[in-house]
């Protein structure tokens, strides 16, 4: 039995006619609809006023209602993971860290939409790190799809304190290419400075954490990467841990830093560091160096001009045989969970928002703490490459211009549990505080992780 | 109590009473040197971060080099952007702390008073049940309690807030209810009953009153844990105009880089109002306890 | 003069007889109307049990159902670790806490303005809400630019030690004075109060036969206060094995994952790990140490009640 009523009809085909007349080429005709999405809060209010306008548009163009929260970082984490356990879900979620955390991981119990269509819509815009970025493996499908669409990148440079070089007699231009040398070049300044009066300074913000987020992962991968090691786990998501090159940058890895660490070049507080302590310590001037994620650091001082002049951000040095280390690429997008009410304009806004123009305003409005994934925004729009602003440019450069690889944890979602469980924080701890040799902290360390990856067996495809 | 004395010298039963007297003094004095030290420190802390113009949190010194009450007044004046909303924020605060105060002591005093004083024949099953609310900790509920939220359309509603907190001070309540009304003689009751007095002229003329002091040390209790719980207020309340203080001083820690004067400064506005109320409620409390004691 | 005085003034411990009659003659002689007006006061509370206590544990236990959850648990190298810390935590801290109330409520019982002036000083640290206290902690507690050194440097030229960093020791030791330095004030106001509703006549019979100062204590005041000081270890205990905020923001767990508790390895495993099945197995670990303590507790209370 037919449930149409005349005023139904009348009022379905008006809808319908007003989103055809204002459709663009994207829009698929939707009638009248609300989606619930949940965002990270910026880090400025001008990113959610940004924000909120982009809502404010689409909502124009297509008379789709999106009910939408600004939820912190932290609390967003736990949000997602209490919607996905409950099964209470909105329609899209955004995330800062999608390939690094969370989304490889409920791809591979099939908890999410595959997003491939979308994704390919703009994939020649998107950087080729970006792109493989999103290919996550599903579990029950056994098949790679791209699991969220990525819309901002990012890198971890090195933020450092030119005064204080200065002040300790030396000159940042003077700094070695290669890796090795290239921290090696900071060490003796701290002697100097300290010399001169500055009492707790340190010359290296080594964050051999096991708390926080990401900041001990990322500082270990980055010496892992440069020591040629980032075959640890392959595309394909086979783990490689018994490979002598991967055990061996494994190996020197942990023998720098806590080598460094011992030798008293690394304040002793960072084996506890939580992901604001190294900023609070850098801030405060208390070390030299800093290797850290996105250019919070430098963004932090945007209204006090002369520090904000004052830090260099500086890209990856050579490795130490001369070639270029490719940088870890954190790519952050929206993703799509199974169950969610409103497929059609979850999926519909989410091809609205990776719009190259529209990401470009949202990520400007933001200061360019993130960068858009398309590299082609960055070459024709003079704001990220502005030589003006030293930081940015030099930030874009490392991320979008120059060699990068992806988070291992796309590769295989075992992965993203190893960096969870804090492996290489554990080993250098064990280094560092039970006296172990770094060879002896490597082989525990790539035990352990066997042992995790054993649990995400992934048949070649 | 006076000492006693003959002549107006004092006379002790044991020897060196006056010496011992002001040991005790000393030990005493000793003690509150260290109890100040030991609990002011960390405050200690909260405050000169607070005064930090920069918010630099590792400093060599021990006072800020240039303290400035800047970060007072961009709390109260909501000139930071995670403070915008902060006084409609701290009205939430005062709304779900009001409603937890209200409705735990009701419904724990309901509950006490009918296994306590009417003495209802499975009582003991339901003040028991109550403790199971604490066998599984709080911060492992959570989970659930995001889901039945939603199921019960409470999502994003400070009234949710309400319930997890009522639903974890009521059983401490009815404990202290019970362990409070112990000392109060069961023949009142019955010399009510026997001049026909309903159970619940019972409850308001005779139980409530004499329960006060342990009304006010629950209500206190009660406040407490709502103005300060914030892992379910963050799980549960998703938006600025939802949101309470504690939650908002989390947004602080979203970034790296926040300025941690305005959340120190955010923080110690913030436990004022406790302080205050525990500062007027003490008074009341401790008379009516005092007074239970002393002979007429 | 109102009735409570009247009526507390005659009061004593011990069971006496007119309580075993009273006993007998109220069970089950519940009349109808009454019986009615009893089972209308516990139905809110009723409802708010099983609203959100009894579907919230028994959605929560079927996360946490299933048995390879925990064969997975006890194969990871942080929860023996885990386990050891939960114990000490626990054992050392409530100990101190409740020991520490005890002492100083006796204290705060002189009547001097200065000691009423530092009894509010004294709950400060329960008043100050959690989060910011305790990330100040373990800023205070930074091995080298945190107040502590600090302090320790200036005034005395002490270079102190890395609290949180050096040894999983001393971090743990830091986390359970936190959680001491936080919790304390309120154990004690509780245990004040309850030494305060000791009649004052008993303190003066004593005084007549001769007993001051321990003696007054043992044979007085602890007594009296037994009863209260077992329950409030028991609940304390209950409470001190949840807490996740002295641990999570004090030491985050570290160094290097070693000061992680039950509670902050459930909302790691959870949260962190992305396996909140996890995460309700290692908090559900505890039950066969929460289970026994819970069922002293409910006999604790019954016994309270037919004592006076």
């Amino acid at each position: 039995m037919s449930r149409l009523s005349r005023r139904g009809v009348l009022r379905g085909s008006l809808s319908s006619m007003a989103a055809g007349s204002l459709a663009r080429p994207f829009i698929a005709n939707a009638a009248a609809k609300t989606a619930t999405v949940w965002w990270t809060q910026g880090f400025i209010p001008e990113e959610d006023a940004s924000f909120r306008q982009i809502v404010a548009e689409y909502e124009k163009a297509t008379g789709n209602t999106i009910d939408y929260s600004l939820v912190p970082f932290l609390p967003l984490t736990q949000k997602i993971v209490s919607a996905l356990t409950s099964g209470d879900v909105p329609d899209v979620m955004e995330y800062n860290v999608a390939d690094l955390a969370l989304v490889p991981q409920y791809a591979w119990t099939d908890k999410l939409t595959d997003l491939t269509e979308i994704v390919e819509i703009e994939k020649a815009q998107y950087h080729p790190t970006a792109y493989l970025a999103t290919q996550c493996y599903n579990n029950v499908t056994k098949k790679r799809g791209a699991y969220f669409a990525p819309y901002k990148v990012f890198v971890s440079p090195f933020h450092i304190w030119n005064s204080l070089v200065e002040k300790a007699g030396y000159r940042m231009a003077d700094a070695p290419t290669t890796w090795d040398a290239f921290w090696d070049f900071f060490k003796p300044m701290q002697k100097k400075l300290r010399d001169k009066g500055m009492r707790g300074v340190y010359a290296l913000g080594l964050q051999a954490t096991t708390t926080g987020p990401a900041d001990g992962n990322d500082t270990f991968h980055a010496f892992m990467i440069a020591y040629g090691g980032n075959d640890i786990v392959t595309p394909d998501g086979a783990p490689h841990l018994d490979d002598p090159r991967v055990k061996e940058a494994v190996t020197k890895a942990l023998t720098y830093i806590t080598t460094a660490f011992k030798d008293g070049y690394v304040p002793p507080g960072a084996l506890s560091w939580t992901d604001a302590d190294d900023n609070n310590a850098f801030h405060a001037k208390q070390m030299i160096v800093d290797l850290d994620g996105t250019i919070s650091t430098e963004l932090a001082l945007y209204h006090k001009k002369e520090q904000y002049d004052d830090v260099a951000t500086m890209g990856l040095p050579n490795d130490n045989l001369g070639r270029p280390v490719p940088a870890q690429l954190g790519v952050g997008g929206v993703f799509v969970p199974k169950g969610a009410r409103n497929l059609e304009v979850a999926e519909d806004f989410i091809k609205y928002l990776i719009q190259p123009k529209v990401v470009n305003g949202y990520l400007k409005e933001g200061l360019g703490r993130f960068l858009p994934a398309m590299p082609d925004l960055v070459k024709t729009d003079p704001f990220w490459l502005d030589p003006k602003d030293p930081h940015r440019s030099a930030y874009t450069r490392a991320a979008l211009l120059g060699p990068t690889v992806p988070n291992h944890p796309v590769y295989n979602p075992g992965y993203a549990e190893a960096n969870a469980q804090q492996v290489w924080g554990v080993a250098a701890a064990d280094v560092i505080r039970e006296g172990m040799t770094p060879q002896a902290a490597a082989e525990k360390a790539l035990k352990r992780i066997g042992e995790i990856l054993a649990k995400y067996p992934i048949t070649a495809s | 109590m006076t000492a006693p004395s003959i002549d107006g010298k004092l006379v002790g039963r044991r020897p060196n009473y006056r010496l011992r007297r002001s040991l005790t003094e000393a030990a005493a004095l000793a003690l509150a040197v260290v109890v100040l030290i030991w609990t002011l420190v960390p405050i200690y802390n909260i405050v000169i971060v607070a005064l930090e113009p920069h918010g630099d949190v590792f400093t060599n010194d021990i006072w800020p080099a240039n303290p400035s009450l800047e970060s007072f007044w961009i709390v109260v004046t909501e000139g930071y952007w995670y403070l915008e909303h902060f006084w409609h924020q701290f009205g939430n605060s005062l709304y779900v702390g009001v409603a937890t105060v209200i409705l735990t002591l009701v419904i724990g005093s309901l509950a006490s008073f009918s296994i306590g004083r009417i003495r209802i024949r499975y009582g003991w099953l339901v003040s028991n049940a109550a403790l199971l609310t604490y066998v599984i900790p709080a911060s492992f509920l959570a989970i659930p309690f995001y889901r039945i939220m939603h199921i019960y359309g409470l999502s994003n509603n400070l009234w949710s807030v309400i319930a997890a907190e009522v639903t974890f001070a009521t059983p401490y309540a009815i404990f202290i209810f019970q362990q409070y009304g112990v000392s109060i003689p069961i023949e009142l009751d019955e010399a009510a009953r026997i001049d026909g007095a309903s159970p619940i002229q019972i409850y308001f003329r005779i139980y409530l009153p004499l329960m006060a002091p342990a009304l006010v040390a629950v209500g206190t209790y009660a406040l407490l844990l709502a103005w300060n719980e914030y892992l379910y207020q963050f799980l549960l309340l998703s938006s600025k105009s939802s949101m309470t203080v504690p939650v908002a001083l989390a947004q602080f820690l979203n970034s790296d880089e926040a300025p941690w004067n305005y959340m120190m400064a955010t923080a110690i506005v913030y436990a004022l109002p406790p302080v205050a109320i525990y500062y007027a409620f003490r008074g009341r409390m401790t008379a009516g306890l005092v007074m239970g004691g002393v002979k007429g | 003069m109102d009735d409570a005085q009247v009526l507390r003034a005659g009061v004593l411990p011990g069971p006496s007889p007119s309580v075993r009659l009273r006993r007998r003659a109220w069970r089950g002689s519940l009349q109808g109307s009454e019986f009615t007006w009893a089972v209308a006061f516990l139905i809110p509370y009723a409802a708010l049990f099983l609203a959100f206590v009894a579907y919230p544990v028994a959605y929560g236990l079927w996360l946490g159902h299933k048995p390879a959850l925990y064969a997975e648990l006890v194969s990871e190298p942080i929860y023996q670790r885990t386990v050891v810390n939960t114990v000490l935590y626990v054992a050392i801290g409530v100990n101190l806490k409740m020991f520490g109330a005890l002492l100083l409520s006796g204290f705060f019982m002189r009547r001097r303005w200065w000691v009423r002036g530092l009894l509010l000083v004294y709950v400060l640290p329960w008043a100050m809400p959690a989060l910011p206290a305790f990330v100040s902690i373990h800023w205070m507690l930074n091995g080298q630019w945190g107040l502590l050194n600090n302090i320790l440097w200036n005034i005395f030229g002490i270079d102190g030690p890395g609290w949180l960093e050096t040894s999983r020791w001393l971090a743990l030791g830091s986390v359970i004075a936190s959680h001491i330095w936080k919790w304390m004030p309120f154990w004690t106001v509780i245990l004040l109060a309850g030494r305060m509703s000791i009649p004052q006549e008993l303190y003066e019979a004593a005084d007549v036969d001769g007993a001051t100062g321990l003696r007054r204590f043992l044979h007085v005041t602890f007594p009296l206060l037994a009863n209260l000081y077992l329950i409030c270890t028991l609940l304390s205990t209950i409470f001190t094995l949840g807490d996740f905020n002295s641990v999570y923001f004090v030491s985050g767990g570290g160094p290097a994952l070693s000061t992680h508790v039950l509670a902050t390895l459930g909302i790691r495993d959870a949260f962190e790990i992305g396996r909140p099945d996890l995460g309700v197995a290692a908090v559900m670990s505890a039950l066969p140490l929460m289970v026994p303590l819970v069922i002293l507790l409910m006999r604790k209370l019954r016994t309270t009640e037919v004592q006076l």
